[in-house]
């Protein structure tokens, strides 16, 4: 469960992390390391763990027991420095209602200690602009919409040019394209050379914005790596193939039930539509299989499951007593 | 982005600095924004005014001296200054934080590498600001009434002082209020029924022999000030009246009220910033590390011995002498026995409190109990650190208990053998119950606390704290022959034990018949049964500790550890 890389201190360094409350576990022997530069995703159900982890590693709890070191730093023996490297974005983003944007985010600028006033304004100005909400640094906090909100938020978690960000759920409430922006600026925060660690409900967006995710689920770790790494390690490989022939769909039909890791078999029209759990190189004999006994093939399609649905599967699969 | 980061060094802000401080800063840009700064200065000009404008006009009308009329407007903007300080400020930190919570923007400020002490006053001054600057804009008029009133600076330089402390001891209080309860309607409630009880429950102890309480107000100063803040002739009947009243006296040295408000308050308000300094580098915290705890008990415990025994040998500390002071002020009224008696069983209820507070801040939780064992485990050790929040606090209140009986015991004794008691000694077995007594409420409350957890606590103290009062109560109002049932009943409640202490150990008790036989055998009766389950409860604790070491530290140190329910 460890995101293997050599010689590199890495970004995010979680040893046997748990956290109870009272005799409920919320996170249950979390083990996770997560190299510099990476935008690096955390999936998992209501109640899979993520939100006590996201506080452990902002220093905002204590764990019941673990390890968490960000950048070289332990969290846990170092808060003040700890503090320094992060920035956190927490779920719903909240900002206080009797500030205006630009004072929200000097306040912020000041507070980590970002240079003089003109140093202060001039940040503020850039991580403005980072979010594209540069024309709305003059209102009321109270008076932005969600996905504006969300936004200020991040602008406030880049000021201290943070190494390891952490944002819980960023794209919750943005429209298509603020969530376009949002992956934009978080690709680029990490070719910078900044650690993203990221949750989301979304869960085809973070495959698509993460180089690496893990998945989580009633405290635990049940995979990590990348999209297809995971995939496999949750034991998902189903595909439906879908074999457009020009005749003799029951001569395909009984061929196929003889194969290896073909499953229900069944004849739609012209289609054959069978599930397969094999390997690709599996996959690939079995095309040339239909064609030697000469039936006549005009099309041989895939499909494979979601990620969202091998999700709900693992949720729903764990809620089963 | 990243690139940067090392290049630029941040800027330190330091704690003493507040006009630095972004807190501070942004709470200044929030609240003094000219609309609603306007409007609570407009309305504070306006009163202000018209009291000194009153205050002159009647003084014309009446025909009296100019500067006994402007005198007269002083107690009124004091008022005015007092209302705005104590109430609305401190309202408007306990809300404001509890507000930061609610909104979620609490976690923001927790992650901002500033010092903890530079984030509480960055708080508690930013908190407060528009409250400070009506407080500012009835300086001119106070300044004119002082004036034209031709009141000296000796005057009215202590009073504003305590005045100040008074605000900051309130705010730390409210500040400390809204980041220990959840609510933001309790925050609130709590705070002002903590502001209004210091100036109406609080003095009330003062009469029955805790003097110390009433010097966390700004009374004991407005007291000593009020005769030159009224006209000379009513001044000077005011000052009379005044001489009769007690000095402050602080075992034999002899303190101004304004220096010992100044030492009572600065103690608190201390107190006060450690608890919310380590609220804010930890949010699970204990409010009071072990020591601190200790230490501030002690200090209450000489606080209230240095002020009260001074005033046992003229007899000041006597309730009945104190209210008899204004009738009859010339008979040497002598403090009746039950008094005495009182007073002691008042005595240690309030350090019998007092330790169930302090324990309930310092005793580990299961969780905190759990993390220390964890966090020992992983570096390396076989025991927990003595001072740690997680370890048991079973020694320090034992500590507690025994340093709360001696100061008990001394309070007591100074009472009883006294010149208004002669012949009445008070033998140092007293000290050896009295010992029992706290043990038993405050080691038994430890232990319960910690074996069982909080609402184990919560229910005995309705179970056996509360209902056998009323029912005893209920039974005893019946009829007199239920009277011994019921002193049986009310002597289970360890609320009740100090005073059946007192009447069953002093012998200036003079009970009635019944209550002579049924209170000490009640007494011994409940201290026996309290002491066997105070032994149980400790055997169960350090059973319980053990066993969590044993499955905690079980296992090589760079494994994840077993799961302890």
């Amino acid at each position: 469960m460890t995101t293997a890389f050599s010689n590199v201190t890495p970004a995010i360094d979680i040893r046997y992390l748990r956290v109870d409350y009272g005799n409920f576990v919320a996170v249950d022997d979390l083990t996770l390391t997560v190299p510099p530069g990476e935008v690096f995703g955390l999936v998992g159900p209501n109640g899979a763990g993520k939100t006590s982890t996201f506080r452990v590693l902002t220093t905002l709890m204590e764990p019941t027991y673990g390890e968490v070191i960000l950048d070289g730093v332990d969290v846990l023996e170092d808060i003040e420095s700890a503090r320094r490297i992060i920035g956190y974005m927490p779920d719903l983003a909240p900002v206080p209602k009797d500030l205006k944007v630009w004072e929200f985010l000097e306040f912020h600028a000041a507070a980590y200690g970002i240079g003089n006033r003109s140093q202060r304004r001039e940040r503020v100005e850039e991580c403005l602009k980072e979010v594209s909400l540069t024309d709305q640094r003059d209102k009321w906090c109270k008076a932005l919409s969600r996905g504006q909100t969300q936004r200020v938020v991040l602008a406030k978690t880049l000021l201290h040019r943070p190494r390891v960000l952490i944002l819980d759920e960023p794209a919750s409430g943005l429209d298509p394209l603020a969530r376009r922006d949002m992956r934009t600026a978080l690709r680029k925060l990490a070719e910078s050379g900044a650690t993203v660690f990221v949750s989301s409900h979304i869960l085809s967006e973070l495959a698509e914005m993460c180089t690496s995710l893990c998945v989580m689920n009633r405290g635990r770790l049940l995979a990590s790596g990348t999209v297809d790494q995971v995939r496999h390690q949750l034991g998902n490989t189903n595909r439906m193939i879908t074999a457009t022939l020009l005749g003799r769909h029951e001569d395909a039909r009984e061929w196929l039930m003889t194969q290896p890791a073909v499953e229900e078999v069944r004849i739609s029209g012209h289609q054959v539509i069978f599930g397969f759990t094999g390997t690709d190189d599996a996959q690939a004999d079995l095309m040339e299989g239909i064609l030697a006994l000469g039936i006549r093939m005009r099309a041989f399609e895939e499909k494979r499951s979601s990620f969202e649905d091998i999700l709900v599967e693992v949720a729903e699969s764990n809620r089963r007593p | 982005m990243n690139a940067n980061a090392s290049t630029t060094r941040p800027v330190r802000i330091h704690s003493w600095n507040i006009w630095s401080n972004p807190i501070f800063r942004r709470y200044c840009q929030s609240r003094l924004r000219p609309r609603g700064l306007g409007i609570s200065l407009l309305i504070t000009v306006l009163i202000a005014g018209f009291i000194v404008a009153m205050a002159s006009s009647f003084g014309v009308r009446m025909g009296t001296d100019p500067s006994d009329a402007a005198r007269h407007a002083i107690p009124f903007l004091l008022a005015v200054q007092g209302i705005l300080l104590f109430v609305l400020g401190t309202a408007q930190v306990a809300g404001g934080m509890v507000a930061e919570r609610d909104e979620g923007v609490i976690d923001y400020q927790r992650l901002i590498p500033m010092t903890p002490l530079a984030k509480v006053l960055g708080y508690v001054f930013g908190l407060p600001v528009r409250e400070y600057v009506a407080f500012l804009a009835t300086l001119p008029f106070t300044a004119w009434a002082l004036w034209k009133g031709q009141v000296e600076w000796r005057w009215w330089l202590p009073l504003y002082t305590v005045v100040l402390s008074s605000t900051l001891l309130y705010h730390f209080t409210g500040l400390l209020t809204g980041t220990v309860v959840k609510n933001r309607r309790w925050a609130f409630l709590i705070c002002i029924v903590l502001v209004f009880s210091l100036y109406t429950v609080i003095p009330q102890m003062a009469k029955f022999g805790l003097v110390f309480f009433k010097y966390l107000t700004v009374m004991p100063v407005v007291e000593e000030s009020l005769p030159i803040f009224f006209s000379r002739s009513t001044g000077a009947m005011i000052t009379a009246m005044q001489r009769l009243a007690p000095q402050v006296k602080f075992f034999n040295l002899d303190f101004s009220e304004m220096v010992f408000t100044l030492f009572s308050q600065g103690g608190l308000i201390l107190t006060f910033i450690i608890m919310l300094c380590r609220k804010w580098r930890w949010s699970e915290s204990h409010l009071l590390g072990k020591i601190w705890a200790t230490g501030f008990f002690v200090w209450i415990q000489i606080l209230l011995l240095g002020n009260a025994l001074p005033l046992i040998e003229p007899g000041d500390l006597f309730p009945s002498r104190g209210f008899s002071r204004m009738a009859r002020v010339m008979r040497d009224i002598e403090p009746s026995r039950w008094e005495a008696v009182s007073m002691s069983g008042i005595y240690g209820l309030v350090t019998l409190v007092l330790i169930f507070v302090l324990a309930g801040i310092i005793t580990p939780s299961r969780d905190n109990q759990l993390r220390g064992w964890r966090r020992a485990r992983k570096q390396g050790a076989s025991a927990l650190p003595w001072l740690a929040d997680a370890t048991t606090s079973l020694w320090v209140v034992l500590i507690m208990a025994i340093a709360g009986a001696a100061g008990w015991f001394f309070f007591t004794r100074a009472l009883v053998e006294s010149r208004w008691f002669p012949g009445h000694v008070v033998p140092w077995s007293t000290f050896g119950y009295f010992t029992a007594v706290m043990i038993t409420g405050g080691v038994g409350y430890q232990a319960l606390l910690e074996t069982k957890g909080g609402r184990a606590v919560g229910l005995m103290t309705i179970l056996v704290g509360a209902v056998p009062v009323m029912i005893g109560a209920v039974l005893a109002s019946i009829s007199e022959r239920l009277l011994p049932t019921a002193l049986w009943l009310i002597g289970i409640s360890p609320v009740s034990t100090p005073f059946y202490a007192a009447g069953t150990l002093l012998s200036l008790a003079e009970l009635p018949a019944e209550a002579a036989r049924a209170v000490p055998r009640a007494f011994y009766f409940w201290l026996l049964v309290g002491g066997l389950v105070v032994v149980w409860l400790i055997g169960r604790l350090r059973a319980n500790r053990r066993e969590m070491a044993r499955t905690v530290l079980a296992g090589p140190v760079d494994a994840p550890p077993s799961v302890v329910h």
